[in-house]
């Protein structure tokens, strides 16, 4: 009975739903911020200490707003994409070791289940695009389809080769053993140096963010699949993107730079393998916004090309190399 | 199957700065053609101006246009010392050349940054406006003000440009030269600038003198037509400049064009500076203007602006007459928005396009003809028209 | 990738934000702010509401028989052609910018009888 209230408190408030939903804001904010350092600017800076709780002050905002349905749109699936999406991106984090070699949820081939999770994010957006009866969203809708069929491969062959690390551990396809794999030896440092590119690349489709923000092209087409969303559907999406963004920092953080490693034991060794691993995503974060300060937005086109030309061999080929080196080497 | 929906980008519309509606119709990803609607920012200013002397007008010209205003105000107020007939002073002509380029350079810095964010590049567009604030500074300290500067006056200009403010001006260029060579090199090597502006929104040359374009976009087309070149007027002749063109008719080339006409017209303020002559700044012109038509014509940053004029012997005109060069570019729109053989336009080249004639729709709007878009009938109304259908105490 | 040094030379630079309100950059000599009459120099001649390109200056008769401008300054568009037509040079501009209000139509100045 106490393991069960135990369990239930572990996925609500650590290291589950509430941990992460304010560590996505507070990456929104570190987003943000240093964003506008990078244009010599200075970001939200009124709303708390140094503009601390702005992302927070906009989700309250959002949720008093008043909540716009289209006469057209297909209201069943418009209403409860949203809800979804959060409901998406909280089970994702579930599997991301936060203070231990596992999360909550661990189990042999989780990091397939993940990927999977990363493609029904598309497909919610894919569908709360097409159900607002709007043509900014039908465009925004199709956009991002496309630029899923560019960037899934290389995500998939960069999170695989990252478990080829396992190899002369046994070989697993956990992110409990991709941790524990990485206990000497941090996977970046190696061959996984171009999978980790890769990744940033990728995770940086995935989130929409600019060089990749195509589905959501603010200046083209008003804001892609989430235009006709307002009010306490626009504040859940929201923040499932910024969970979403926690999500994938602590994914990069995990699978390449080594995760939360268990240093000291008891209690004490829990905190500060908790820190370690949030400032390891807010490593990985800082170069996704790094990315986003230096780039502008691509065409569809351009993307996909950019996408099946370069980044889906080379990441084939990391996926070749991670996976034959260890054995060339042990022969 | 292909079924072909129409995008409308406006009236209001991230993309736009100011209401103009552009229906794209698009399949999948394609545009295949676009039609313009105009109309939204009439404000009368013509009628207005039957009614105010030609000293008042001069503000109101100002007013048409936030970016150019000073370009209106130099046009009326060429308009009208055509029809007197005098001669303005020689300072007077260089102190209004120097405001003309800072006006030319400020409009074209904050064409950068919005054409950046049109790509979705923000950090080139806070770079050049901070960089902008230099300019609108040094505008501030010569004319009082950063945006409606007020400093043409029917007769020569009315404020002079002492030595120490204009010693500070030169510092001030010498700065934004180095500034300006850094963004040029920028917008030359930045791969995903080049990427969404190579071979976009292409305007052949035939295409350009057909439609009747002005300004940079013809002049990154090949066409040489610039009117301080073709027609000297305050101290154009004795300042020699060179009129920018490339020919590679795309988005870079008007990009390149504007950037490089920012350099030019730092050269032409340094050039001003130094040559400008002592003497007065102003002489005084009657306020009743004697009957004439009289026609004043400049290169605004975005073109060629004509005002005419037509006075009768009162202190009031009896007509005028704007054409700004935005609706000349605008002309080009539809043409440079349709998919013809191997030129594709995809929805988000639509953006940088219509942003890269550098359209300033308050200049523009002089509608004058009412079309049923049902019925297909045209007609005009006149003021006592509309005044009796439609004006309500 | 010229930009990448270039955003990382900012980052460590100072801000370019002015955080207005809380810090005021100073405005030049010769600003053109809000107007300033001396109703002592005024000789009630009207040019000054003549050339007004927005009705900003109004003639009120005062009490003393004179006439004297009434100055509304939610209409007045900063252009100083009074403070140049006024053959007195009774009008200046001052460097006063900070006008907004809530409420446009009571922004009126009205004219404060002379000394005479």
């Amino acid at each position: 009975m106490i393991q069960e209230v135990i369990d239930i408190l572990k996925i609500l408030i650590f290291p589950g739903f509430f941990f992460f939903s304010l560590l996505g804001l507070i990456f929104e904010w570190i987003d943000r911020k240093f964003y506008a350092r990078l244009q010599n600017r200075v970001g939200p800076l009124y709303t708390g200490p140094r503009g601390f709780f702005q992302p927070f002050a906009d989700f309250v905002k959002l949720m008093a707003k008043e909540d716009v349905v289209p006469e057209g749109a297909e209201k069943p699936i418009f209403s409860s994409i949203p809800v979804f999406a959060l409901a998406l991106s909280l089970f994702a984090v579930l599997f991301l070791p936060v203070y231990g070699t596992q999360g909550i949820l661990s189990f042999e081939g989780d990091i397939i289940v993940l990927m999977a999770i990363m493609t029904l994010f598309v497909v919610l957006v894919f569908l709360g695009g097409l159900s607002s009866a709007s043509r900014y969203s039908e465009v925004g809708a199709e956009r991002s389809i496309l630029q899923l069929l560019g960037y899934e491969i290389p995500l998939v062959a960069s999170v695989l080769g990252a478990a080829a690390i396992t190899i002369h551990t046994g070989g697993s396809l956990s992110i409990k053993g991709i941790v524990e794999a990485q206990s000497g030896w941090w996977s970046i440092l190696g061959i996984q140096a171009l999978g980790f590119a890769i990744f940033l690349l990728a995770a940086q489709a995935e989130l929409e963010r600019v060089p990749f923000d195509i589905p959501e092209a603010e200046t083209e087409i008003v804001a892609g699949w989430m235009t006709e969303y307002s009010g306490k559907k626009l504040a859940l999406l929201r923040l499932a993107r910024d969970i979403e963004l926690a999500f994938l920092c602590g994914l990069g953080a995990t699978l390449f730079l080594g995760g939360p490693q268990p240093v000291l034991p008891g209690i004490l060794g829990a905190v500060v393998s908790t820190i370690l691993f949030v400032v390891k995503s807010v490593i990985v974060l800082l170069i996704l916004t790094a990315i986003r300060a230096a780039m502008s937005r691509l065409r569809i086109d351009q993307m996909v090309n950019f996408a099946w030309k370069y980044l889906m061999p080379l990441s084939i080929l990391q996926l070749f190399l991670a996976v034959l080196l260890p054995h060339i080497i042990t022969l | 199957m292909s079924t072909i929906i129409d995008i409308p980008v406006g009236p209001q519309h991230p993309a736009l700065k100011e209401p103009i509606n552009i229906t794209c119709y698009v399949d999948g990803e394609q545009v295949i053609g676009a039609k313009l609607r105009l109309g939204y920012n009439h404000r009368g200013i013509e009628k207005a101006g039957e009614y105010q002397s030609y000293i008042q007008n001069l503000y109101i010209a100002e007013r048409i246009c936030g970016i150019c205003g000073i370009v209106h105000a130099f046009s009326l107020a060429q308009a009208t010392e055509d029809i007197i007939g005098k001669e303005i002073p020689r300072r007077a002509d260089y102190i209004r050349v120097i405001g003309l380029e800072l006006n030319r350079i400020h409009s074209h810095l904050l064409w950068l940054g919005v054409a950046a964010h049109e790509i979705g590049f923000d950090t080139l567009f806070m770079y050049v406006w901070r960089d902008r604030e230099i300019v609108m500074d040094i505008i501030e300290e010569i004319t009082g003000n950063r945006v409606t500067y007020a400093l043409i006056t029917i007769g020569g200009v009315r404020r002079d440009i002492p030595q120490e403010r204009a010693e500070k001006l030169l510092r001030v260029m010498e700065a934004l030269e180095e500034r300006v060579k850094k963004y040029r090199r920028m917008c030359l090597e930045e791969k995903t600038i080049r990427m969404r502006c190579d071979g976009v929104g292409i305007l052949r040359k035939e295409d350009a003198i057909a439609l009747c374009a002005v300004g940079p976009t013809t002049r990154a087309s090949g066409v040489s037509f610039d009117v301080r070149a073709d027609d000297p007027h305050a101290a154009y002749d004795e300042i020699p400049f060179n009129v920018v063109t490339y020919d590679t008719c795309d988005v870079t080339a008007r990009v390149l064009v504007r950037i490089d006409e920012t350099l030019e017209s730092i050269n032409i303020i340094k050039e001003a500076i130094k040559k400008m002559p002592e003497g007065p700044i102003r002489v005084r012109l009657p306020r009743v203007v004697p009957a004439g038509e009289g026609i004043g014509r400049t290169e605004a940053p975005r073109g060629e602006v004509i005002h005419y004029v037509r006075a009768n012997g009162t202190d009031k005109p009896f007509r005028w007459k704007v054409r700004s060069p935005t609706l000349a570019n605008l002309l080009s729109i539809p043409v440079m928005l349709t998919s013809k053989g191997d030129y594709v336009v995809n929805i988000a080249d639509v953006p940088i396009t219509f942003a890269s004639i550098d359209p300033c729709i308050s200049c523009t709007d002089r509608a004058v003809r009412f079309i049923d878009v049902s019925t297909g009938k045209s007609w005009v109304w006149t003021f006592s028209q509309i005044k009796r259908m439609y004006w309500r105490r | 990738m010229p930009i990448f040094g270039e955003a990382l030379r900012n980052a460590f630079q100072r801000r370019a934000t002015l955080l207005y309100p809380f810090e005021r950059r100073d405005v030049p000599q010769d600003y053109r702010g809000k107007l300033e009459i001396d109703y002592n120099l005024c000789i009630g001649c009207g040019l000054c509401v003549k050339d007004c390109p927005s009705s900003a200056l109004e003639l009120v008769q005062m009490p003393d028989g004179k006439r004297k401008p009434r100055y509304h300054i939610a209409r007045c568009t900063f252009c100083a052609q009074c403070a140049e037509s006024c053959p007195r040079k009774a009008i200046k501009m001052t460097p006063v910018y900070e006008l907004a209000t809530y409420n446009r139509r009571a922004e009126v100045v009205e004219p404060c009888g002379t000394s005479q």
